[in-house]
Order: structure tokens, then sequence, then C-alpha cells
């Protein structure tokens, strides 16, 4: 992600590299455990970032699928650079975590390994698997 | 060449599930998995599919609702076999909540034959079955019906040269479902609760081409995945292991006690290839005697076994079988567990006797072998236990089995199973009462096809073991507890 959004970003650059990001992110797990799986699991992780982060908190009533991820982008796009950036990497390493808390940390790396991978690389990854 | 085909068989990797299926799992076979929940269904289907996923023959495994998938990670890969290195190289995981949800099942057809078109999968799991047939009732009007689908789901995926499960909560007792008829093999777990305890069975309802053990198998999960302990099978006459243990019989090599003028009242010692019952009520020495017979074959070079239901050697009063079982001359069985099957038993025996190259067995003692038993086999028991003995024998090992006696005095009994008919030797142990003190006799009651000692004689129980007096004579009515003097001894004093 911090090498999507370059050597200085700026939010915009942070949120366009986690918009990059999650969709890649959930092209793996949710073939998996299922796309709710995955939302479920998002929305998690983003609930407990947001104790650190009050302004990336959803709405109670917030409709969830992918205006989950747009409303979290935007949000992003709106904050100071720096601010962004620790919230979109606590975002991620939170929503690791939770993976590695249930299915362990073998199986997270198995699964989400190739989403680290360079980015040119990547797709390649995902067709052949 | 005959031209026929050829059908291999797959070793499943399930311990003892090969030899109930009949020799293993037929390739590009359609199996069903059913069984309530709880019964280990997806554990099964997941430790066949550990073993047998390849790269040359790789898995799809499909979860519909049912089980949240990360669950089922997270529970399976506790097992032993989820091997992380085949997941996404050799296994894959494809989820189909969505189609299912959409409640349409053309799509959740469509996408299972879209993933195994593209994948070539050589094996394919469905799991479950069950959580597809409950979202029935939300199906499009039009679409195709549940009946439609699962029996168009069967057809596909036996006619795929692939080797395919449903797994399902189906019960295999109600009305059978038509994807029952399509399937080349249905095997169907189950668990039994019965009071306190919980025994695991599994039947292998169908399975085309090939003779599968008939009746409920019990099975158990560990660590390390399922594992089934066939019942055992009595094998015909014609078996080549029985034939060695009757050879045995006819050449008559009998085998020491390991208690002085024991052999001798037996006619010789115990003969090879038999099985003895040794009854006597409580603490009348019957384990002692079980020591010594294991004692003497130590010595001469004969490994022994025990299945300890009772004491502990260590709390035994003779040390000696504590330190041969220490020293690996003696395998032990030891189990205070109550959910036991007589076959996981008997497997576990047999394995023992394997290992040890073992030809003398002790069992101590059947009365505790029975509390150890789970309650649902209690019924069978008598049974299940002519099938132990007819096995072990098969095996050409000795068997000495001890038996509790209540102490009865009003009638003579030698087993409360009526099992003493089962073996072919008998030595009864009684207290009797002689001048205000308890004394033990023991008398050979039976040695099938060998002339014995009818003589009722002393023993004692000392540190060395079991010491044999002179015959008790001048008494009558010894069995009764209440012996009297006969008027003779009085003219011989």
């Amino acid at each position: 992600m911090a090498r999507g959004a370059g050597k200085t970003p700026d939010a915009k650059a942070i949120a366009a590299a986690a918009a990059d990001t999650w969709p890649r992110v959930t092209a793996r797990l949710a073939p998996v455990i299922g796309a709710r799986g995955v939302e479920v699991l998002f929305r998690r992780a983003l609930h407990l970032t947001s104790t650190a982060f009050p302004w990336l908190q959803l709405a109670a009533d917030h409709e969830g699928g992918v205006a989950t991820l747009e409303s979290v982008t935007t949000r992003l796009a709106g904050q100071e650079a720096s601010s962004a950036a620790l919230a979109s990497c606590a975002l991620l390493v939170t929503f690791t975590e939770l993976l590695v808390t249930l299915i362990g940390e073998s199986l997270t790396e198995r699964l989400l390994g190739p989403v680290w991978a360079p980015p040119l690389t990547a797709p390649q990854q995902e067709t052949g698997a | 060449m005959s031209g026929k085909v050829a059908i291999r068989r797959l070793a499943t990797g399930v311990p003892g599930l090969d030899a109930i299926l009949g020799g293993g799992l037929p390739e590009f076979s359609f199996n069903l998995i059913v069984g309530p929940p709880g019964s280990g269904k997806t554990t099964l289907a997941h430790q066949i599919m550990f073993t047998l996923a390849t790269k040359q023959r790789p898995a799809l495994f499909f979860t519909v609702l049912g089980e949240p998938p990360l669950k089922m990670f997270r529970y399976q890969q506790q097992f032993d076999f989820f091997d992380l290195a085949k997941i996404n190289e050799s296994i894959r995981f494809v989820n189909l909540s969505e189609e299912v949800t959409e409640g349409n099942f053309d799509h959740v057809l469509a996408r299972i034959m879209r993933e195994v078109e593209a994948a070539s999968p050589g094996l394919v799991f469905v799991d479950s079955f069950r959580s597809i047939m409950l979202e029935a009732p939300r199906q499009d009007q039009g679409a195709i019906g549940l009946q439609q689908f699962t029996q168009q789901l069967g057809m596909f995926l036996s006619s795929w040269d692939a080797t395919t499960f449903l797994v399902g909560e189906y019960s295999a007792d109600g009305q059978p479902h038509p994807v029952f008829t399509v399937a080349d093999g249905l095997l169907s777990l189950d668990q039994n609760v019965h009071r306190n305890s919980m025994v695991r069975q599994m039947q292998i309802m169908k399975m085309r081409g090939q003779a599968t053990r008939p009746g409920m198998q019990t099975f158990r999960i560990s660590n390390a995945g399922i594992e089934v302990f066939p019942a055992a099978l009595v094998r015909d006459d014609t078996g080549a292991t029985e034939a060695a243990a009757s050879r045995s019989r006819r050449t008559r090599v009998r085998l020491s006690m390991g208690v002085p003028l024991l052999d001798e009242m037996l006619g010789g010692g115990l003969p090879m290839g038999y099985s003895m019952l040794v009854a006597g009520p409580s603490g009348s020495g019957k384990t002692i005697l079980a020591t010594a017979f294991l004692a003497e074959g130590v010595r001469v070079g004969e490994p022994g076994v025990i299945v300890a239901f009772e004491q502990t050697p260590s709390q035994s009063r003779i040390a000696t079988l504590d330190d041969m079982v220490r020293a690996g001359q003696v395998g032990l069985i030891n189990t205070r567990s109550l959910d036991l099957s007589i076959d996981e038993i008997v497997q576990r025996l047999i394995d023992l006797i394997h290992r040890m190259k073992a030809t003398r067995v002790v069992i101590d003692s059947l009365s505790g072998f029975e509390l150890a038993v789970a309650p649902s086999f209690r019924e069978d028991f008598r049974e299940s236990l002519f099938r132990m003995v007819a096995v072990l024998s098969g095996l050409g090992v000795t068997v000495l089995m001890t038996s509790e006696l209540e102490d009865r005095y009003d009638d003579l009994r030698f087993s409360p199973y009526g099992s003493a008919f089962l073996t072919d030797a008998i030595i009864v142990e009684r207290y009797i009462e002689i001048e205000s003190r308890l004394k033990r006799v023991l008398a050979v009651v039976k040695v099938r096809g060998s002339a014995h000692s009818n003589e009722l004689r002393q023993f004692q129980i000392t540190d060395d073991g079991i010491v044999i007096g002179a015959p008790v004579r001048d008494y009558q009515g010894l069995l009764s507890g209440r012996p009297t003097q006969t008027p003779t001894s009085h003219r011989i004093d």
C-alpha cells in the first residue's frame, strides 16, 4: 500500500492505495470465506481502528457492501496525509490481526501472502492459484 | 486382456476406513457423507481431502452456508492432517454462500460447474448439502427445484472424472433422498449417547463394486483426526493364521504357567493357542496368577501383552509386572475410560501383539472390561467377547482372561457372562473356611482335549507368588464354603 502511494504520499494517494489494496484482499479471501465473511471482518476491523481514529467510525445504519470501502477512502482522502497514512495502516494491521486470531498466522499468510507481493506479479498469482 | 475397466482404490488416509470400505475408496466414485451435526462429517471430508490431494490430483472444496468458513478453518487446522502448505496449491476452497443466499439453484449449480470445469480437479467436495436444502423454500418460481438440483448436481459430479463427495446432515434413516440412488457410496456417521458415554459410529451403507464391512463401526476423533476401529472379523477355518493355530493345537506345544505344580495339574501346561479363564472372587490371586504366566513367558523368551482394566501394575502386590512393563518385556494397555468399544480395544491389542511379537496375552479382567466398555455395547458384550477370543486364537496367541466371581456358595459358577464355554481351559479359585481361617483353593475345571487334575488344592500367596500346596483331602463340601471333615481322615491320622 505504501508502495502504491508513492514516496511522499498525500492523503489522496493514500486513499487511492487503500482503494487498490482492499479489493485485492477481498479477491483473495472472498472465495474462501465468502464475501460476507470478509465484510464482517472488515467492519469489525474498522470498528476497532476507529477508537484511535474516531473519524473512521461508520454510522450505525451504514448500508455495507462496496459502500463501506468507498466511505473509508473518502474519509482517508479528507484527512491530513500523516493521519490518513497511520489510520490506513492501522486498519490493515487490525484486519490481518483479526484474521490471525481466528485462523492462525500460517493460514493467513497462505491466503493473503500474494496480496503483499509486488503489484506486477500479484494478478498472475491470483489467476494461477 | 479382459478389457474390463479396472477400478483404482484410493487409500483414504483414515486409519481403518479403507478396511471397512472394502479396500479403499473407488476412484471417480460419487459419495455422500451424511450424519447429524457434530458427527464428524467435515473432519472426515477434510482428512480424506488432505490425504489425497496432490498437484496432479487437486481438490476443490465448496463451502455452502452451514458452518462459517472462518470457523471451519479455525477448528480444522487443529488436526494433524491439516497441511497448510496444500492450501491454494493442491487444495482450493470455494465459498458458495452468495449464490445460495440468492436462492437460485441454477446459479449454485452453474457456479459449481464453472469452477469444476475451470480447475479440472481430481477431488470435489460440497459441504454441506443440507444447507442447500434449507434454502429450498426461498426458491424463485420457475427455477429448478431442490430435488432436481441435487439430482443434477449428483449426475454432474458422477459423470465428471473426479472422486466426489456431498457432505450433508441428511439422515439416512428417513425417506431416502433420490440422490442416494445416484451415489456410488454412502457413508453414514452417527454419535450415540448412552447415559454418560458417547460413542461415534460409522456405517458404510453402500459402496458400489466392493464388499464393505457390514454394521456399525466405531471411530474416535483425536488430534490426529478420525480413526476407525473395524469390528474384528472372525476368520473361517481356511484362513492361514487359523491353520497355523490349529497346527499348534495338534502338536500340543504346552506353555508353562510359571507356577510350580500348576502345569502338572493342567496335564503338562497350557496348550499353545488356548484361551484360559481364571475365575475367582476378589483377592483370590487371579492377577498374580496372570502375572506369573507373563513372567514365565518373559523368562523363556515369549513376549506378552496385558490389558489391565483394574489395578495399574504399580499397585500390584508383586512388582514383577510393573518391572516387566517398564523393561519393555510386556506390553500394557491400561485404560479406565468408560466409553470404549470392544473393537477399539481389540484393534489396539492386535497392534500391540504385532509390535511386541507377543504370544501370551492377559486380559485382567473381563469384569473391568465390561465396565470400561460404553453402555451401548454392553448388550452385545458376550458376542463381542466371542469375536475377540476368536480373533486372538486366529492370531495363534495364548490368552489368559480373569473373571471376577461372586462369592456364592450355593452354586458353582465360573463366569457371570456364561463366557466359560468360550474358553478352552478354566481354573477356578475359591475361598474356603477351615478351622476359622479363610484359605484359598484352586482347581482345574477344564482343559479342552487334554487330561488334567481334578484335585482341589490349597494355595498360598507369598512374596514369591503363588505356592500350590497339597490337595485338600479329608474334607467334603469345600465348594459350599463350609467344609466338613470326612470321617475317613481320622482313620488315616
